[in-house]
């Protein structure tokens, strides 16, 4: 009976929509009362709470530049990385050398981090000295002890398969590096950079060139983005010439050994430097989102009062 | 009566439950299904009516009214000429004896030529045993059929049509347990069962009475079998004895130290010694059986025991005439050899390039040396025992006198002893690889920056320490690069190990058919199938209108696979743990699998009773 009823209603509804909407009454934007309006009917304040691309953001060239630095000293550094093993291949570059350069170059740089460290003030939980020691210690016991296993582990696999399973890796690394916060190390990006450094590794003549080689990705790719995240976070000046140097630095080494890989290397850190910031820039004029009641809530205010 | 006659041509039910001593005397009954019209109200009677006693002459029914239900039994007929009183005690006396509610149902005419004026006198016999109901029966020589009445006092009629499978209701699939409720088609075979003393009287007997009845046709019996039973006490109890010697010996500390017990439930001849010995034990306990599916279980164990003892000995007779058990020997180490070459062979095999697969050449060689040292002892072993082979043969080949299954088993554990060092290389080979699964699998979460969480049993993101990581990303590399070589020693070694296993599983199955099918039930239902029965049947025997509706009720004799299905002997079988998709998975993964477990033969036992 309810169903025919309505069935009635809505008929007469529909027949009188034509004659326009009823007289005097205003329209309300409810469904649960009966108005003499048809039910899809709206009135002039329809999509008077749309609101267009409501907090854009204006980007500034420059600034976008200095922050699409770290995507290319990332690239530079992996080409860094490439450039030492290809010299430690074809045998320029003699193992022990490395070593000490890089153990050089740890300390210094391990003498850098603190001293940033210590201008800002004291972390919670900082890391003792001793723990530092100890994991330091770890890593070349570790890497010296399974030397000569990983030596053997791509003895049988075809150079071909090396250098595609590198190849991946080191972009699997590239892509999912933690850009926006490079002190802590992601998981993936470092692990594949491992497994990359691990794979390439192993192609080298030698136990010791091996060892090296290990301690050298260690440094490039896991103690390397922790300091270059205290620079940036407390001497933003100086970011941008590091990141310069290193990509000046990247192309140089690259040239020296595998020129056409220079040339690539310098386009693109050309276009991802100088190019994509630019579109972003040009793109943002054609940004249109539209944001109303509809969106889903977002929380705003600050729960913390709830975590005591 | 429409209702009676669709329901009774044939008519099937399954029940298991009427004792076995009933189907013995009763082989075959006729029903007569009366119907009364009484005032256009119509009411039934049923009457069990023995086929023995279609051609006895004439005179008195005894019997038994089967209380809540509107049937009677008829047990015998007492002939005439009687004298009532010696009736009388005779039936008090059979009523005391049995326990059953005994009394005269009334009269049978069977009229013989010259014999006249005998319905005058078997009316008057209604007023000599005064009862509140009277059957009256009669037959003439050369109709199929019965005329029957009732005379007496009527009783509101309580049915009016029958469903014959409202004789034995079973509901939900379980016959009916209660004492008071028992179903008619019980309690009719029940009051026959029980009222042996009352079939002791014959028709040719001297004595005062003479009936006939449902054992008239000669009594169900043998002479074998009572010698047996005579025979069978004082052989149950040199068995008991020496059974409790053995139970002694098995039970003395010396072989209750630690690793015996193990080995013990673990060698499939001890456990097949001790199943036959816990057989013996319950055969030759004084006590008779129970019900009906101990005394057949009892049997079947008697006569299967028997049966294997014969293959036993008809083994052992092969074995060793002819010397066939020094070729047996000088076949066996040649054998063993052979084996442990085609082992060295395939290692080698393995330690190259086999099938063009990438091996990480220092894993391979590390196990494959491994591997060959175990062979070099085995064969070593082997060679030493060598000279001592045939007299071990010998003395093995005497065990086959226990039993063609303990020959078996011996046999399984024989072949488990030659086959030992592929058992310990599958389980090397089985146990590095699931480390390395395990490895490997949660490595590779940490690779992705993810964990497993225990307490929910889920996969959960972590953040991972910096050491961590790169311990764990080298560890992986390594794991990962070295899981062809492993994987290819554990998939060798597995299939050698399956086909070892699938030996053993064809003799264990052998064993375990030797124990459990019931050879004496199925002689039974070949030779005696009515005393296996699976419910009753009924036919129409006659059925015209005005006379009572005559039903021939004849057992229903299981079928065969009913019977294997039903009496099979609980064994400790040995049946597939695992379905198959989880033997797969164990494979997969790397845990040992063991195809075959016993379920122990106390737990059975104590289940069966």
């Amino acid at each position: 009976m309810a169903t025919n009823v309505l069935l009635d209603t809505t008929i007469t509804r529909a027949m009188g929509a034509d004659d326009g909407p009823g007289a005097a009454v205003a329209w309300r934007k409810v469904l649960w009362e009966r108005q003499p309006y048809p039910d899809n009917y709206v009135d002039r304040r329809f999509l008077e709470e749309l609101r267009r691309n409501e907090g854009l953001r204006q980007y500034r060239y420059w600034a976008v530049v200095q922050e699409a630095g770290l995507v290319g000293e990332q690239l530079s550094c992996v080409a860094i990385f490439i450039t030492l093993w290809l010299y430690m291949e074809e045998g320029l570059l003699s193992p022990e050398t490395l070593l000490v350069i890089s153990l050089a170059s740890s300390l210094l740089g391990y003498g850098l981090y603190q001293a940033l460290a210590s201008q800002a003030q004291p972390v919670l939980q900082p890391r003792t000295r001793l723990a530092d020691l100890q994991s330091a210690a770890i890593f070349l016991a570790f890497i010296f002890g399974f030397s000569p296993v990983l030596k053997t582990l791509t003895e049988s696999v075809s150079t071909d398969t090396v250098y595609a399973m590198s190849a991946i890796m080191l972009l699997a690394h590239l892509v999912s590096f933690p850009y926006a916060y490079p002190s802590t190390p992601g998981c993936l990006s470092l692990n594949a950079a491992l497994f990359a450094s691990v794979c390439l590794a192993s192609r080298l003549p030698g136990t010791l060139h091996t060892f090296t080689m290990l301690s050298c990705a260690l440094m490039v790719f896991a103690l390397w983005p922790c300091l270059l995240g205290q620079v940036k976070d407390r001497a933003p000046r100086y970011f941008a010439a590091v990141c310069a140097g290193v990509c000046a630095a990247g192309v140089g080494g690259l040239a020296s050994r595998w020129p056409v890989g220079a040339a690539i290397l310098a386009l693109a850190l050309v276009s991802v430097m100088l190019m994509c910031p630019w579109l972003l820039v040009r793109l943002q004029r054609h940004k249109d989102n539209i944001h109303g009641p509809w969106d889903e809530a977002e929380i705003r205010e600050d729960l913390s009062r709830f975590l005591h | 009566m429409m209702l009676v006659r669709t329901r009774a041509s044939v008519l099937f039910y399954k029940h298991n439950t009427i004792t076995q001593h009933s189907f013995a005397v009763t082989r075959r009954i006729c029903c007569v299904i009366k119907v009364l019209r009484k005032e256009a109200l119509v009411m039934v009677l049923k009457v069990f009516f023995p086929q023995c006693c279609n051609l006895a002459a004439s005179g008195l029914l005894v019997g038994r009214w089967i209380p809540h239900h509107d049937s009677a039994v008829v047990l015998a007929v007492i002939h005439y000429p009687f004298i009532p009183s010696h009736v009388k005690r005779y039936i008090q006396q059979m009523a005391a004896q049995s326990r059953v509610d005994l009394s005269v149902l009334g009269s049978w005419s069977l009229p013989q030529d010259g014999q006249e004026g005998m319905e005058s006198f078997l009316r008057d016999l209604s007023t000599m045993f005064p009862r509140q109901r009277w059957l009256q029966i009669s037959r003439r020589l050369g109709h199929k059929g019965f005329t029957c009445c009732l005379l007496g006092s009527t009783w509101p009629p309580k049915e009016r049509k029958v469903m014959l499978s409202q004789l034995h209701p079973i509901q939900n699939g379980f016959p009916q347990s209660q004492d008071d409720t028992l179903s008619e088609l019980r309690q009719v075979f029940h009051t026959v069962s029980s009222s042996g003393p009352l079939f002791f009287l014959d028709k040719y007997d001297d004595g005062p009475l003479k009936s006939t009845h449902w054992q008239s046709e000669g009594r169900e019996g043998s002479i074998i079998v009572e010698i047996l039973k005579q025979a069978s006490v004082p052989v149950c109890i040199v068995l008991s004895r020496i059974l409790a010697l053995w139970t002694w010996i098995c039970s003395m500390r010396v072989f209750c130290v630690f690793p015996l017990p193990f080995l013990w439930s673990k060698l499939s001849s001890c456990v097949q010694l001790s199943y036959r010995s816990q057989h013996l034990k319950a055969l030759s306990s004084q006590k008779t059986a129970d019900n009906h599916m101990q005394f057949i279980r009892k049997a079947n164990v008697f006569v299967s025991f028997l049966v294997d003892i014969g293959l036993g000995l008809f083994l052992a007779s092969w074995l060793y005439k002819d010397n066939n058990i020094s070729m047996i020997a000088n076949m066996l180490v040649p054998a063993a050899d052979h084996v442990a070459k085609e082992l060295v062979d395939l290692l080698q095999w393995l330690m190259g390039a086999p099938a063009g697969l990438k091996m990480n050449r220092a894993l391979d060689q590390v196990l494959g040396r491994f591997f060959l040292y175990h062979i070099h002892l085995w064969i070593n072993y082997v060679h030493l025992l060598s000279p001592f082979m045939e007299s071990i043969l010998w003395y093995g080949g005497l065990s086959a006198c226990l039993g063609l299954s303990f020959a078996l088993s011996l046999l399984s554990d024989v072949v488990a002893f030659l086959t030992f060092h592929i058992y310990c290389f599958y389980v090397y080979g089985a146990r590095l690889y699931c480390l390395k699964i395990y490895g490997l699998s949660s490595l590779w979460r940490l690779f992705r920056g993810k964990k497993w969480n225990v307490l929910r049993q889920r996969v959960d993101s972590c953040s991972y320490d910096l050491d961590q990581l790169f311990i764990g990303t080298l560890l992986f590399t390594i794991l990962l690069f070295l899981l062809p070589t492993t994987a290819l020693y554990y998939l060798v070694f597995t299939l050698l190990r399956l086909v070892i296993i699938m030996f053993q599983g064809v003799i264990h199955l052998s064993v375990d058919f030797l124990n459990s099918f019931p050879i004496f039930a199925i002689g039974l239902r070949v030779c005696r199938p009515y005393r296996l029965a699976e419910g009753v049947r009924f036919r129409v025997l006659s059925e015209e209108p005005g006379s009572a509706l005559h039903l021939l009720m004849e057992i229903n004799p299981m079928k065969s696979s009913a019977v294997v299905h039903t009496y099979r002997t609980p064994t400790y079988s040995c049946y597939p743990k695992d379905s198959w998709g989880a033997l797969i998975k164990k494979l997969f993964v790397g845990e040992l699998i063991y195809p075959w477990t016993y379920k122990s033969a106390k737990g059975h036992a104590a289940k069966a009773e």
